[in-house]
């Protein structure tokens, strides 16, 4: 299979029909694969749980499924520099989203007790620690001030 | 770029390709790489519209692992995994059309778009079928929600004790309508589109027939939404069990 | 002198009105239908300036309601409403677009020497978009309005308002997609369209910028049209997505909003800082200082703004831990910003500067956009942002970056293609006088609201009773707001009389620099009257004939001439 950029503008490379056919076929054995590996419990191995190993599996599977149906059906392959540039782009920045997990695994950690106000350890919610800080009750301060 | 020397602008190219030649390029593989880098770029404002709502899922899905397990009891595998296959078959055909158009095999262009509007039409059977039985068992989420653990069988109700949160189940159900109803959604574009390319092609419209590249760009359209499937399938189909 | 072989000097042709891209049809039709990127940018222009009006009004309304401490006309409800639609109008169907789609649109294929855009058929489509867009919102604030603010924050949005949010979040839908569909028309002609010779490193700054945006439009546009979309199917179908009620997460919304907001704030900066690096280098008649590190720092800016969101959330319950690396990388992100500040004022250094009214806009702008982009660094860092935040003082940051960086820029560049757009010359007179009016005008309105945002005055409130301190700071913002609507009021008036009676600009009035100056103004339908071959480089101002021109003007002025070479 020529693999030159230029096969993808002009003398456009034909992929035989075969290389189609395979591939529709190993989609469709992956497919089987995901959903038997599914059926069964996979058992824990070290602090990795079956249910996260099951889950993987079935990601990693989607992801191969995936990188298929992207490089052959879609044709990145044969594609010039600049597309695959584009094709892999949306994909790698998607990734970035995953930065919002990093605020919700640490939520729960807070570096100080004090910043716990209930628990016991916390200092006494005061102003210039004397007075207690005054109750505010929302509905009044909203009160309309021209009546 | 094209010629390194200033071509007037008012003279044809003699190329083949001239009927398919829009004025702003200047020859066809200028053209074409356009085309296709112009739907990769699509693609990608689709893979981050889809990115945020998976995103979103495995949020959830990690916060409320047991409910949205319980909850995927009532989602039938059997026929997830008879939609994928139904999917990734018209890839399958979508793809042999774009291989038809390189040859110029007029008819089998069609034949292929044919079959694969066909699979379009029965994978929104199936999903048909499928939200029928949501809305019977009262499983879309609002006031009418079901308040019944029962509705997702054995795992649902164990020794009289309510194994799942109805609450997080609807969220659940929330996602399931929301994901699946958009790429439900971009299925049916994709059979307006796949309709448009074939009446083009019937009738012998030089827009397509003359370069495959409009076809392929169809082609391109229909794999990203065999893709999200892809995804879509394992994630609310086949949730292992927790424990 | 430039190098590039185009041959416009025997343009126009003796006696008769040349052919170009405005004349060579009137119907309406035409326009409608048109595939030119120049007429779309025309089309564009004239329904911004419409919205942006529409959008001024508001904020006149909420200048005059701050000028009591008591409030004077608008009910509460109504402040709300009237503050939404300030927000929305502004954001989401004037900043985030006018810049790329009226001068961007123009200008992209002029600068580097294509007969259009890839996708002429889609630009005008998505001018329709758009359009479809600003009817669907409009609506939606005439029929009841909404009250969430620009960034219908949930659950209130997608839970408890009773105004027109699903109508409005459509509109901003379809204008999302209007901008989508830009940018993916800037991003493939910039990368296939460009003439033979012209560069990566020959491209005019504007163009990296607009590039630049188009890239940050694709990535994040997405994001939010989808989070929306999930609060409209919140509301009008019911599902729980972002409902606390069910164990949804009403935070989320706020992450994924700001994911593409904060990117959304370079969409609008973006091609502010390009226009700026064309001006400066123009009327400093320079190379710009350190071409390549502007550029990059442009790309630099696309990237790093993708990873600062969560300065909007260190007071949303956000993890602190989370908070402080926004908060470092908040503070990256200022770098590359100021390698542009800093550039452009060592461009002007030694520069042979001319201060025709596009140069006071970028002199305006560089102060300006200084300012708001150091409160950032004040609001980007935790500590002091929890006492700032939901105050005037972010109200008077993102004012000093959004109008005095964008819009100075977008009146500068409108000012300095104006010329090239119309072949008219508009009166320079009046118009360095405007500039100076906005500049003025504009620091009256906002600065006050530094100080009275860092006193403590909430944003979003309609009364001050509780703090009558605050008065004077709001009566001079109000006053301040009268002059900014004149400085914005006035440009319209007079451009538009340059139409009439403006004398012809030819073209390149500014003696300026660079592709879109060598066609004859205005352009004719396919830009160039042969593909152009560039051969020099990039804001390449040749000493030499820099100095006879200096000599020329000194001569012309020693006769009492006008020295400026507008006209
Ligand atoms: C030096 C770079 C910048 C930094 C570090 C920065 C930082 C911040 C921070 C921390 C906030 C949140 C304040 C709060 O709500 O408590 C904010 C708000 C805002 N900034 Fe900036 N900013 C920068 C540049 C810009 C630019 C260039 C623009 C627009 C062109 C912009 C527009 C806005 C807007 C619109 C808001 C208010 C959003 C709202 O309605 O809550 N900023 N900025
Ligand atoms: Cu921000």
């Amino acid at each position: 299979m020529a693999n030159s950029p230029a096969a993808a503008s002009h003398e456009h490379h034909i992929v035989p029909t075969s290389t189609y056919f395979g591939t529709l076929i190993a989609l469709i054995v992956l497919m089987v694969i995901t959903v038997a590996v599914a059926q069964f419990q996979i058992p824990d191995i070290g602090p990795l749980t079956g249910t996260v190993l099951n889950q993987l599996v079935a990601l990693i599977i989607a992801g191969i499924k995936a990188f298929l149906v992207v490089t052959i059906f879609m044709g990145v392959k044969w594609q010039t520099p600049l597309t695959k540039l584009w094709a892999v782009t949306g994909f790698v920045w998607f990734t970035l989203m995953f930065i919002i997990m990093g605020d919700y695994l640490t939520r729960k950690y807070e570096p100080l007790a004090s910043w716990r106000p209930n628990q016991e350890t916390a200092l006494p919610r005061t102003i210039h620690g004397g007075t207690p800080m005054p109750m505010v009750d929302p509905n009044e301060a909203n009160l309309h001030p021209r009546e | 770029m094209a010629g390194a020397h200033a071509e007037p602008l008012a003279h044809g190219h003699d190329h083949g390709h001239d009927e398919a030649l829009h004025h702003q390029f200047e020859d066809i593989g200028q053209q074409n790489e356009s085309y296709l880098v112009g739907m990769w770029t699509f693609l990608v404002t689709e893979v981050m519209f889809f990115g945020a709502l998976f995103f979103t899922y495995t949020l959830y899905r990690l916060n409320y692992q047991y409910d949205f397990w319980v909850a995927h009891e009532h989602l039938d595998w059997k026929l997830g995994a008879f939609n994928t296959t139904v999917l990734l078959f018209s890839s399958f055909t979508m793809v042999m059309a774009v291989q038809s158009a390189q040859l110029k095999k007029r008819s089998h262009v069609m034949r292929y778009l044919e079959i694969t509007v066909a699979c379009a039409f029965i994978f929104l059977g199936v999903k048909y079928v499928e939200y029928s039985s949501k809305f019977a068992d009262h499983l879309y989420p609002g006031i009418s929600f079901s308040t019944d653990p029962k509705v997702f069988g054995e795992h649902g109700f164990v020794n009289g004790v309510p194994m799942v949160n109805m609450n997080h189940a609807q969220l659940f159900y929330g996602l399931y309508f929301g994901m699946t109803g958009l790429h439900a959604v971009h299925i049916i574009v994709g059979i307006g589109v796949l309709t448009a390319l074939w009446r083009l092609w019937k009738n012998h419209a030089k827009s397509v027939t003359v370069d495959y590249v409009p076809t392929e760009l169809v082609g391109l359209y229909w794999h990203f939404v065999d893709l999200v499937w892809i995804f879509l399938f394992p994630l609310m189909y086949l949730m292992p069990t927790p424990h | 002198m430039s190098a590039t072989s185009i041959g416009t000097s025997e343009f126009p042709k003796q006696g008769q009105e040349e052919v170009n891209y405005l004349n060579y049809d009137h119907t309406l039709r035409s326009w409608l239908t048109t595939g030119d990127h120049k007429r779309i940018a025309i089309l564009y222009l004239i329904s911004t300036t419409f919205i942006f009006f529409l959008g001024s009004l508001a904020a006149g309304m909420i200048r005059f309601e701050l000028t009591s401490p008591a409030g004077v006309v608008l009910e509460s409800e109504t402040y709300n409403k009237v503050f939404s639609s300030h927000g929305v109008i502004m954001v989401f169907f004037f900043l985030v677009l006018a810049l790329p789609a009226t001068l961007g649109n123009f200008l992209l294929p002029l600068m580097i020497g294509a007969r259009d855009l890839a996708f002429p058929r889609l630009n005008l489509g998505s001018w329709y978009l758009y359009m479809v867009g600003a009817a669907l919102m409009l609506s939606g604030l005439i029929f009841g309005g909404i009250d969430t603010g620009w960034t219908f924050y949930t659950p209130y949005s997608s839970m408890y308002s009773n105004t027109q949010v699903s109508l409005v979040i459509i509109g901003i839908f379809f204008s999302g997609f209007s901008s989508i569909t830009t940018g993916i028309n800037f991003i493939v002609t910039t990368h296939k369209m460009r003439a033979p010779g012209m560069t990566w490193f020959r491209l005019p700054l504007f163009v990296w910028a607009l590039y630049a945006t188009s890239v940050i439009v694709i990535l994040g546009t997405p994001v939010i049209a989808i989070t929306l979309l999930l609060v409209v199917f919140e509301r009008l179908f019911h599902l729980p997505i972002f409902s606390p009620e069910l164990g949804g997460d009403p935070v989320l919304f706020q992450h994924l909003f700001w994911f593409y907001s904060h990117p959304a704030v370079y969409i609008m900066i973006l091609p502010a800082f390009g226009i700026e690096s064309e001006l400066i280098a123009n009327f400093a008649r320079k190379r710009i200082f350190g071409y390549h590190f502007v550029a990059f720092s442009t790309i630099a800016i696309a990237g790093l703004g993708f990873l600062v969101w969560g300065h909007h959330m260190f007071v949303s319950s956000q993890s602190m831990y989370e908070g402080l690396v926004f908060s470092l990388i908040s503070f990256l992100v200022a770098v590359p910003s100021a390698i542009k500040i800093f550039n452009w004022t060592a461009t002007l250094y030694k520069g042979n500067i001319r201060l025709q009214s596009p140069m006071i806009y970028a002199l305006g702008f560089i102060g300006l956009f200084t300012v708001g982009g150091l409160t950032g660094l004040f609001l980007g860092s935790v500590g002091t942002d929890v006492h700032l935040t939901a105050t005037y003082f972010v109200v008077a940051h993102f004012h000093y970056v959004m109008v005095g960086g964008t819009m100075m820029a977008f009146l500068g560049g409108l000012h300095y293609w104006w010329p090239k757009m119309t072949g008219r010359m508009f009166n320079d007179g009046i118009a360095k006088w405007n500039a100076v009016l906005v500049f003025v005008g504009f620091n009256l309105t906002f600065f006050p609201q530094f100080i009275v945002g860092w006193l403590g005055m909430p944003r979003r409130y309609h009364y001050y009773y509780f703090a009558p301190e605050f008065q004077p700071y709001n009566i001079m913002s109000s006053l301040g707001a009268s002059a900014l609507a004149l400085g914005f009021l006035l440009p319209a008036f007079y451009l538009t009389a340059s139409l009439f009676n403006g004398p012809k600009a030819g073209s390149n009035p500014w003696g300026a620099h660079g592709l879109e100056w060598e066609t004859s103004s205005p352009p004719p339908v396919t830009n160039f009257l042969e593909t152009p071959i560039v051969t020099d480089e990039v804001y390449d101002f040749d000493p030499v004939s820099e100095y006879e021109q200096l000599r020329a003007a000194q001569d012309l002025l020693d006769e009492g001439g006008n020295p400026g070479g507008s006209y």
